[in-house]
């Protein structure tokens, strides 16, 4: 069986505060994704190591990495597609915590912010409401958001996104994509508490369409395009704003 | 219990040197720049045509410049790679329907270049004295 080296980033904060490479040989084949070869590492090579994974089918988006400076999922991505030595660190933007464990809290209160659930106050919530009907949906209705439901939280966007990077005020693609997903959706009425986080310089107006996020989505959410249909919707908000005085 | 010490990676100044992504994003903002030296031509030109005839013939000369003229060539070429991307763009911020059926990007696309077409001609027309 072949090897391939892999780099990891390592940070042990009660070691010592610089973060450090540690290099390993790993025996691959065809099917040795990333998160085979992270698992290979900490049972047979050292234990120490620390990453997150769960469902292993690209589901769960917890173990998503840097893989040679492109946000990935490690078990979507394959040592194969890679020439030469592999290059692994934690997800970029995000304050680190352990080796490969970075904080999502940054990223759990940008999607807070933007309420993505379904807001209506109709007791017809799946019938868990008042009433025993439920919603009603038509195919066409479901169409226009579908896309943008597709969103696993696996943080990737983030990591794409230098917006972010330079400012993590910046509500970023994920919380702005959820926004405009459940504002699309007919059976929602929040778009009206929605758009003020919208609208804020640090909502969609501090994307500059670099577009990465959505050629990172390991779900195709196009998150890039969600964003830029709220700077549509911002508009247009602020428009009627002032008409409305 | 106290929070564990993480640390924070800072994003560097050169953040856009790392990928070739962000490379091909700095390349298509980078356009406006031979765009901005095209523009004060353009209001040289208006600010010699008001100063009277030999202004106006100063600044004709100096568009004849072989650098003026380079310049001017690569804001041209940078406006259609700009063009370029941003249609392909364009069907995402605004996917639109007719009929109950989305139009096809690529249809949108084309549509865009068909427009660029139609001022170019247009312009040309005017320019030859067409009108």
């Amino acid at each position: 069986m072949t090897t391939k080296q892999l780099s990891i980033q390592r940070y042990l904060p009660e070691q010592g505060s610089a973060p450090y490479w540690q290099d390993f040989d790993i025996p691959f084949d065809d099917s040795t994704s990333i998160l085979d070869a992270l698992n290979y590492v900490k049972e047979e090579l050292d234990g120490s190591l620390s990453y997150r994974w769960s469902c292993r089918m690209a589901i769960c988006g917890s173990c998503g990495v840097m893989v040679n400076n492109t946000p990935k999922l490690g078990c979507k991505s394959f040592l194969r597609e890679y020439e030469g030595p592999v290059k692994i660190a934690p997800l970029a933007h995000f304050p680190v915590e352990k080796d490969l464990i970075i904080d999502m809290e940054p990223f759990l209160d940008h999607l807070a912010a933007v309420q993505p659930y379904l807001i209506n106050d109709s007791g017809l919530i799946n019938g868990s409401g008042e009433s025993e009907e439920t919603f009603k949906q038509t195919p066409e209705q479901m169409e226009k958001y579908k896309q943008f439901a597709g969103c696993i939280n696996c943080g990737l966007c983030y990591s794409a996104c230098p917006q972010f990077g330079l400012n993590p005020e910046f509500l970023g693609p994920a919380a702005l994509t959820l926004a405009h997903r459940y504002n699309l959706d007919s059976r929602d009425q929040g778009k009206k508490q929605r758009m003020p986080q919208m609208n804020r310089e640090e909502g969609v107006w501090s994307c500059t369409f670099v577009g990465f996020c959505s050629e990172v989505c390991p779900k195709n959410v196009d998150p890039a395009a969600a964003v830029n249909q709220g700077k549509v919707e911002s508009a247009k908000d602020m428009l009627i704003g002032i008409f409305k005085g | 219990m106290a929070k564990q010490t993480s640390y924070f990676p800072e994003l560097k100044r050169d953040w856009w040197l790392k990928h070739p992504y962000f490379k091909k994003y700095m390349a298509r903002e980078a356009t406006v720049l031979p765009l901005v030296f095209f523009l004060v031509c353009l209001l040289a030109g208006l600010f010699s045509l008001l100063q009277g005839a030999q202004g106006w013939q100063g600044w004709l000369q100096f568009m004849q410049n072989p650098l003026v003229i380079a310049l001017n060539l690569l804001a041209f070429m940078a406006s259609l790679f700009h063009a370029w991307t941003f249609f392909q763009l364009f069907p995402r911020v605004m996917p639109l329907r007719a009929g109950g059926r989305t139009v096809p990007p690529h249809l949108m696309v084309l549509g865009q270049w068909l427009g660029v077409l139609v001022v170019m001609v247009l312009a040309a027309w005017i320019l030859m004295g067409g009108l």
